[in-house]
């Protein structure tokens, strides 16, 4: 399989030309208390497709923003040429008509628009100032037969299944011209065999020497598609490779960083009685499509077990139904200390003993109200005295948890809005706990929190393990689920493929588990 | 580079935090400033009608004719702040007033209904147009904005319908009476000193509690400083009753207000009614159930209406299906906006959108007693109401930061 990718590409390369098309040195590109970038050198020659790799907060978003304009020129440091010419693109739209398109991981559509409409969005032909109708049609015809699609220009968008308003995304992205075309995970949303019609796609405009910067996280398609890979780690890359060398276990650790971290939870008494029993659990959207399917997962009293798997894999999903706050629809069991119990919504989650704090902090916090209000709101029925809300209970409960947990604000009356990312997630825990709730559930508690702040909520979570506290951990993030778990179940496009625990629960074991595909 | 020059532009101002700086961000910032910026203005329009009415605007019988003239916006608007911060508007309310007064009249005039019965029935009557709305937002999830503009539309119909477009009076004398009547000297002052009493019981309770949770500091200080606003609202209370008493009307306005006041501040509905407003989704994961939270909302703004209904239609002794409380929905959204509720939700106090009422309500007394045409009055008005939500915007960024 290998053999036959480097003899396709071998010659590909050779047609169009021996000059690479974007040739980007030292690029740095710094963020309020984060180097995103550091010193990254980078290239890619027409007809290429090289996959760009790494884990999240790596920095390739970051690059891929700065090469398709997101990121304007002159806010980072270093010099990117594209065709021979300096490239200083200070916006999307000057990137794009230059040649070098993104195709963000989410499928950005107006889905009550026609194709034709979707197609030529922002870029409509006009004549005499209105836009010609029959240019249009025309227009959006030549991209679909240009890219091989084969759909009726005039159906609304919201007709067509994922896979192909994805192609059609990348078709718009073409018909602009685009020579460099960026595709961030574009399959993260797609099944198999969607992935394998893009694949198609991808082959025969790398026959039209359209160079392609791929990101993934499922390395099996890596190497299906792939000429070169380039790993990233901490803003700088660790790693480029010819696909026909190298092997995808030399990936993973590229990606860790390091060969292997057996730093094991240092506590691992036996767990509890089972706090959370989950049974067939499928989760779906409204219009049926699936998104977890038949995971059964326990967490016992005191025991952190986490749910691992890569965006688009169902964690996030399992653990919003598991709350009651999924919005499509929900089938299986689910137990609470031995008694099944019926989650209609998170109001009966939280008055069963749940907790959750969702992936978007901000979805789960006021911030224009203060810290004191929003760590009451999930307890409002326990302080009620003489029918009236003790507002000094909900006061001093709020100060008692801005002690414990060391929030740093001014005061309890501070706006949750003021304080940092860490601060915040203390914040919600803080209402958990004030709430005395006995199971929480986390879904990627530590996204974008530095470092400091990551430890010490870290370390809160593993108090409230020793205190008998039940806690689901779903993340994308490997280290944090090693570094913290007891177990850790992963999933792969709504699958449970397998638990990981003990010696066997690595950073490598979780990436390869979740990306063989 | 750009992003860079802004980080460090932050970081000196930051490193040289001045007084102006810090009292203008509190400007900006604080509730409880703007609602004393609110008081200033309208200590300030009352002077300027003192001087300009030479000294007619601020007599007790000027005052009581003002609290009067307010009462009906007011009590649309207590149920308006309530709806508008949990982001919700509601449309309805002059119809559906109007359609409480024709259910009034049309009982006591030509059914002879007793007075007491009637009044039942037509508060009755609000609430369930309150439940019904209610279950067009929450339950079938139209915005509130179309299911009160239909409201608006039909109710006012229905009203001209049922009354053929006529009017229906005179109500009986115990229905006139009660909005025209006033409570006697003596007893109002008696009313005043006890309400103040009550309200300075449940706060000292409160800073005893506070202080005994360790949460609140000196309970002496802390009680004068809860009690000293209210202290001054007595005096003019007092100084006013002291003339011929207190109109019923006005006792009924405060009393709506301190029930609502205290179902916003003092229960667990009340916080989770600004929980919603300002995240619907945080109030939805933190268990908040805001199907069942909203449709109460309006419940209560249907119990709004049937108390409104029942005033305006004792107030003007009669039903007019088609003029009765026309614009009141736009009044009264304008005098909870004035007083500080927020139009993107979650801030709001029932309290405020009273001075915005009588900031409103002064400005048309004051140019009527200087004669000015009403079209100036409407002009002022739009005025005020434009420069309140520009300053509302500017006081908050929306956004959880970085």
């Amino acid at each position: 399989m290998n053999e036959n990718e480097k003899v396709q590409s071998a010659p590909g390369a050779d047609c169009f030309s021996v000059e690479p098309m974007l040739v980007a040195t030292g690029l740095t590109k710094q963020f309020p208390g984060v180097l995103a970038l550091d010193n990254v050198d980078f290239s890619i020659a027409p007809g290429e497709i090289v996959a760009l790799l790494g884990q999240n907060g790596a920095g390739k978003s970051t690059l891929i923003q700065i090469f398709a304009g997101a990121h304007a020129s002159g806010s980072y440091d270093g010099t990117i040429k594209f065709n021979g010419k300096p490239f200083q693109p200070a916006d999307i739209a000057e990137a794009e008509a230059v040649g070098v398109a993104l195709v963000p991981q989410e499928v950005n559509i107006v889905p009550d628009m026609s194709v034709e409409e979707n197609l030529t969005l922002n870029n409509e032909p006009l004549g005499w100032g209105i836009i010609d109708v029959r240019k249009r049609l025309l227009l959006a015809k030549k991209a679909l037969v240009g890219f091989d699609i084969d759909v009726d220009p005039l159906v609304p968008m919201s007709s067509l299944d994922l896979a192909t308003q994805q192609l059609i995304v990348i078709a718009r992205a073409l018909a602009k011209n685009a020579r460099l075309l960026i595709l961030d995970e574009p399959t993260a949303a797609l099944t198999e065999h969607e992935s394998i019609l893009l694949f198609n796609r991808m082959r025969s405009l790398k026959k039209r020497g359209v160079a392609i910067i791929f990101v993934s996280h499922r390395l099996g398609e890596v190497f299906a598609i792939s000429d070169r890979v380039v790993v990233m780690r901490d803003g700088r890359i660790c790693g480029r490779h010819e696909i026909a060398d190298t092997t995808r276990s030399d990936i993973v650790v590229e990606m860790i960083g390091r060969t292997e971290s057996n730093i094991q939870r240092s506590f691992s008494p036996k767990p509890g009685a089972a706090a959370l029993e989950v049974r067939d659990l499928n989760v779906l959207e409204f219009e049926g499509r699936k998104r977890v399917s038949a995971l059964g997962l326990t967490v016992g009293k005191g025991e952190i077990v986490g749910l691992f798997g890569l965006l688009g894999a169902g964690c996030m999903e399992a653990a919003l139904a598991i709350f009651g706050a999924w919005t499509g629809k929900r089938e299986g069991m689910i137990l609470i200390d031995g008694v099944q119990r019926a989650i209609k919504g998170p109001d009966d989650a939280v008055a069963m003993g749940l907790g959750l704090m969702a992936q978007d902090r901000r979805d789960c916090l006021i911030g224009d109200q203060s810290i004191s209000d929003n760590i009451r709101i999930a307890s409002l029925d326990k302080t009620v005295r003489y029918g009236m809300l003790d507002i000094a209970e909900n006061r001093r409960m709020a100060r008692e948890q801005l002690d414990a947990l060391q929030i740093k604000a001014d005061s309890i009356d501070t706006e949750v809005r003021t304080l940092s990312g860490g601060n915040q997630q203390k914040v919600q825990i803080a209402r958990w706990l004030a709430a005395n709730t006995r199971i929480l559930i986390m879904v990627d508690p530590t996204r974008g929190v530095d470092v400091g702040a990551r430890r010490e909520i870290k370390r809160v979570w593993l108090e409230l393990s020793t205190k008998g506290h039940a806690i689901l951990l779903a993340s994308t993030d490997a280290e944090e689920l090693v570094d913290s778990c007891d177990r850790v179940i992963v999933m792969r496009q709504g699958q449970q493929v397998g638990e990981l625990s003990g010696l066997d629960l690595t950073e490598k074991n979780l990436l390869r588990m979740a990306t063989d595909g | 580079m750009a992003e860079r020059r802004i980080e460090t532009g932050n970081t000196d101002m930051a490193m040289r935090t001045s007084a102006p700086e810090s009292f203008l961000f509190r400007l900006k910032r604080s509730t409880a400033l703007r609602s004393s910026m609110l008081l200033l203005v309208l200590a300030g329009v009352w002077l300027f009608f003192y001087f300009a009415t030479n000294g007619i605007f601020v007599t007790p019988r000027n005052l009581v004719l003002l609290a009067l003239q307010t009462s009906i916006v007011s009590l649309a608007a207590i149920s308006a702040v309530m709806l508008i911060v949990t982001r919700n508007f509601d449309l309805s309310v002059g119809s559906a007033v109007a359609f409480v007064g024709v259910i009034l009249a049309i009982l006591t005039v030509k059914h002879d209904v007793n007075a007491a019965v009637a009044v039942l029935i037509a508060i009755a009557g609000g609430i369930l147009m309150g439940a019904w709305q209610g279950f067009w937002v929450t339950r079938l999830g139209v915005s509130s904005f179309i299911v009160t503009l239909a409201g608006m539309l039909y109710f006012r119909g229905i009203s001209m319908i049922a009354t053929n477009g006529a009017t229906v009076a005179p109500l009986p004398r115990s229905l006139t009476g009660f909005a025209t009547g006033f409570l006697s000297p003596t007893l109002s002052i008696s009313a005043v000193i006890l309400a103040l009493a009550l309200y300075g019981a449940l706060r000292f309770v409160e800073i005893r509690r506070a202080y005994a949770l360790g949460v609140s500091g000196n309970v002496t200080r802390e009680f004068i400083r809860a009690l000293a606003p209210s202290m001054i609202a007595a005096i003019i209370a007092l100084w006013i009753a002291s003339w011929q008493g207190l109109p019923y009307l006005v006792l009924l306005v405060a009393l709506c207000t301190f029930a609502a006041e205290f179902l916003m501040r003092r229960t667990r509905y009340g916080a989770q009614l600004y929980a919603i407003g300002g995240n619907p989704e945080a109030a939805r994961l933190s268990g908040i159930n805001l199907t069942r939270a909203i449709f109460w909302n309006f419940v209560i703004a249907g119990l709004g209406y049937g108390i409104t209904g029942v005033a305006l239609t004792a107030r003007v002794s009669g039903a007019i299906g088609g003029s009765a409380g026309l614009f009141l929905e736009l009044d009264a959204i304008a005098a909870a906006i004035i007083g500080g509720t927020s139009l993107s939700g979650g801030r709001g106090r029932i309290l405020g959108a009273l001075l915005g009422a009588l900031l409103m309500g002064s400005l048309n007394n004051g140019m009527s007693l200087m004669n000015v045409p009403t079209f100036y009055q409407d002009t002022a008005r739009g005025i005020i109401l434009l420069l309140a939500v520009t300053i509302d915007q500017f006081s908050r960024r929306r956004s959880l930061g970085r």
